[in-house]
């Protein structure tokens, strides 16, 4: 039950601090500390009042949540499908290489290196251009390059652009933690009963190392909302963030991110429940 | 003396390309050369504008004519410095709030304010940041069609520097915080208070020596993180300093940046993907491995600290990780007096 009132307290204050930053413009335009509170208020009623709240679509009014569910589910696809592709490749190759002899490991956490300091705009126009090349080259079209409007859906470029960099990152660090994790003295014992070594990773150590992942895929997460806007403009793809960056009113930067933010805060409520239950458990015995 | 040859590197190339740069505005003005059709030594026409990257154009010119390379070369200065600075801001910042935090707010309300600063995490920063800088670094148009800045060119930095820094300082003072709060649990400390050493000669001699190692690999991934936000800020037209926009309803220009700084160039360029691909990509690449360059300091600056202690580094097979150090030992060395 406390766990419960901790969290809804948290919600409200990521909803209480998305206003209070999405009224920010109006202070820098007018330089006028009255006028902020006064955006305040309206993004405050606007969200509370969400089902009556409109926006202007090709000059006509109409309401923002009769158009907003169908992108907003197109865009919450693409972001949960690359976190979990991203998350589940990078789990089954840090089996591969934690298997593999010294130098090899070495070798792959310099690539890694490497690889993060990508900048993801040179990821996407990497992906870009590797799209056009191969169909120069073949003829095949592996996917549009671009969405053509609201109803034309492209799902494998988004969501193969917003996967590579949280890949590379939830990989280093799954390597990194399980370095650690096998350095310990009882992965030794494990080993030293007999135990064949791909049995403890995967059970014990895998195990071990969950909790620290997911406090560092909050991170990654942060960082792939961020990019989801810069490929729904790039590929010209119609999700939510789209609307927002064309609307451009504190109105809907509010509502954008306070509807985007809720899935993810409670899918992380869960998993943070799921632990204190299974680490109490472990507690008690 | 830092022995990994990874710090020596990156700070290496940061250095090659801010003093360069510097040197490209002293010796040469920063006058970038236009060269828009080439000649071969019999006077006939070899090639015009844009050309590919050679070695006479390193990274090719643009539809203008002008040398990518020395544009780059120009900006560089800008863009490093202005990363520097407020990487340097944001540890700084967020170590003075982290100051309190840590020292004086009991241990059930500093779980709870964590607690409630991560909701933090939910709010992406590339979003924020572009709708709050647009009023700010875009030019606008006044009634009368004049153009216009709202603010002028000092306060656009400061402000965009001011901005870039406050948006994380919520996330990163509550680390930084609890790093310290780590730090002070530690035996020594309470060691030192039943010597009866005050509060500020704890800090001081004790919290700062620790914590400074630490706060200088905050301070590169936060340089690395400005970095991918001033590409993100780039593409979307708001550039370091101010976005010079035509508002020629006939033939208008596209976007400028007023100096040649980073991101400008990344948004300018980024258009020509498709069809002149090295253009669009020059820019970035240059982010790339000044990224790279931040991230091999760090890394190297971690391997350091691990590896200070030991005169001939021993692997463990098993793990392949060093022999852990240890702790009781270290935790009693004097760390104001060993070299960092």
């Amino acid at each position: 039950m406390r766990i419960i009132k901790k969290l809804f307290m948290q919600l409200f204050l990521t909803i209480i601090s998305i206003i209070l930053i999405s009224g920010l413009p109006e202070l820098i335009m007018n330089k006028n500390v009255s006028m902020y509170f006064q955006k305040i208020k309206v993004v405050l009623f606007d969200v509370i009042h969400l089902n009556e709240m409109t926006y202007m679509n090709q000059g006509k009014q109409r309401l923002f949540l009769d158009d907003i569910w169908s992108p907003y589910l197109y865009s919450l696809t693409i972001l949960f499908g690359a976190l979990a592709i991203a998350f589940c490749m990078a789990q089954l190759l840090t089996w591969c290489t934690l298997i593999m002899p010294m130098f090899i490991r070495r070798a792959v956490k310099n690539i890694l290196t490497f690889l993060e300091s990508l900048p993801d705009l040179l990821v996407f126009a990497l992906v870009q251009m590797a799209i056009v090349l191969i169909f120069k080259k073949t003829g095949i079209l592996v996917s549009n390059v671009a969405s053509l409007g609201a109803e034309d859906r492209i799902y494998i470029v988004p969501i193969v652009c917003l996967m590579i960099l949280p890949f590379v990152y939830f990989y280093k660090m799954m390597i990194l933690l399980s370095e650690e994790e096998l350095g310990k003295s009882y992965v030794e014992m494990s080993l030293a009963k007999g135990m064949r070594r791909i049995y403890v990773l995967i059970v014990h150590v895998t195990r071990n190392t969950s909790e620290g992942i997911f406090h560092f895929s909050k991170s990654v997460l942060w960082f792939m909302i961020s990019n989801l806007l810069l490929v729904e403009v790039i590929f010209n793809i119609h999700g939510i963030t789209h609307y927002m960056y064309s609307d451009f009113r504190p109105e809907m930067l509010a509502a954008c991110l306070i509807l985007l933010v809720i899935p993810f805060f409670l899918l992380y409520a869960l998993f943070e429940w799921t632990i204190i239950r299974l680490s109490r458990r472990g507690e008690l015995i | 003396m830092i022995r990994s040859s990874k710090f020596w590197v990156g700070l290496t190339i940061l250095s090659v390309f801010i003093f360069s740069s510097f040197g490209f505005a002293l010796f040469y003005d920063s006058d970038v050369r236009q060269v828009q059709l080439l000649y071969d030594d019999d006077k006939n026409l070899i090639g015009g504008a844009p050309f590919e990257p050679s070695l006479m154009f390193p990274l090719g010119t643009d539809p203008l004519g002008y040398d990518i390379s020395q544009k780059v070369l120009q900006g560089a200065k800008f863009t490093l410095l202005a990363v520097i600075a407020i990487g340097v801001f944001r540890v700084l910042f967020s170590f003075i709030v982290a100051i309190p935090f840590a020292f004086y707010l009991p241990e059930k309300i500093r779980k709870g304010l964590d607690q409630l600063l991560s909701s933090f995490y939910f709010i992406p920063l590339t979003i924020i940041a572009v709708f709050i800088l647009s009023p700010i670094i875009r030019e606008q148009l006044s009634a009368e069609g004049e153009e216009f800045f709202l603010y002028t060119f000092t306060e656009r930095i400061g402000l965009e520097v001011i901005i870039l820094t406050l948006l994380v300082v919520p996330l990163l003072g509550s680390m930084i915080g609890n790093m310290m709060a780590s730090v002070l649990k530690e035996e020594f400390i309470e060691g030192a208070r039943l010597l009866g050493a005050s509060r500020w000669r704890v800090f001081t001699k004790h919290v700062i020596p620790h914590m400074l190692p630490k706060l200088v690999i905050v301070w590169c991934q936060q340089c690395v993180q400005v970095l991918i936000i001033f590409t993100h800020l780039g593409y979307f037209k708001l550039f370091f300093g101010g976005t010079d926009i035509d508002f020629n309803p006939m033939m208008a220009d596209p976007p400028k940046s007023l100096s040649n700084e980073w991101s400008g160039l990344v948004g300018n360029y980024y258009i020509q993907i498709h069809a002149n691909p090295y253009i669009a990509l020059g820019p970035i690449i240059m982010f790339g491995i000044a990224i790279y360059a931040f991230q091999l300091i760090g890394e190297g600056f971690q391997d350091h600290l691990q590896t200070r202690h030991y005169k001939k580094e021993k692997r463990d097979r098993m793990s392949g990780t060093q022999n852990p150090v240890n702790e009781q030992r270290m935790s009693f060395d004097f760390v104001h007096k060993r070299g960092a």
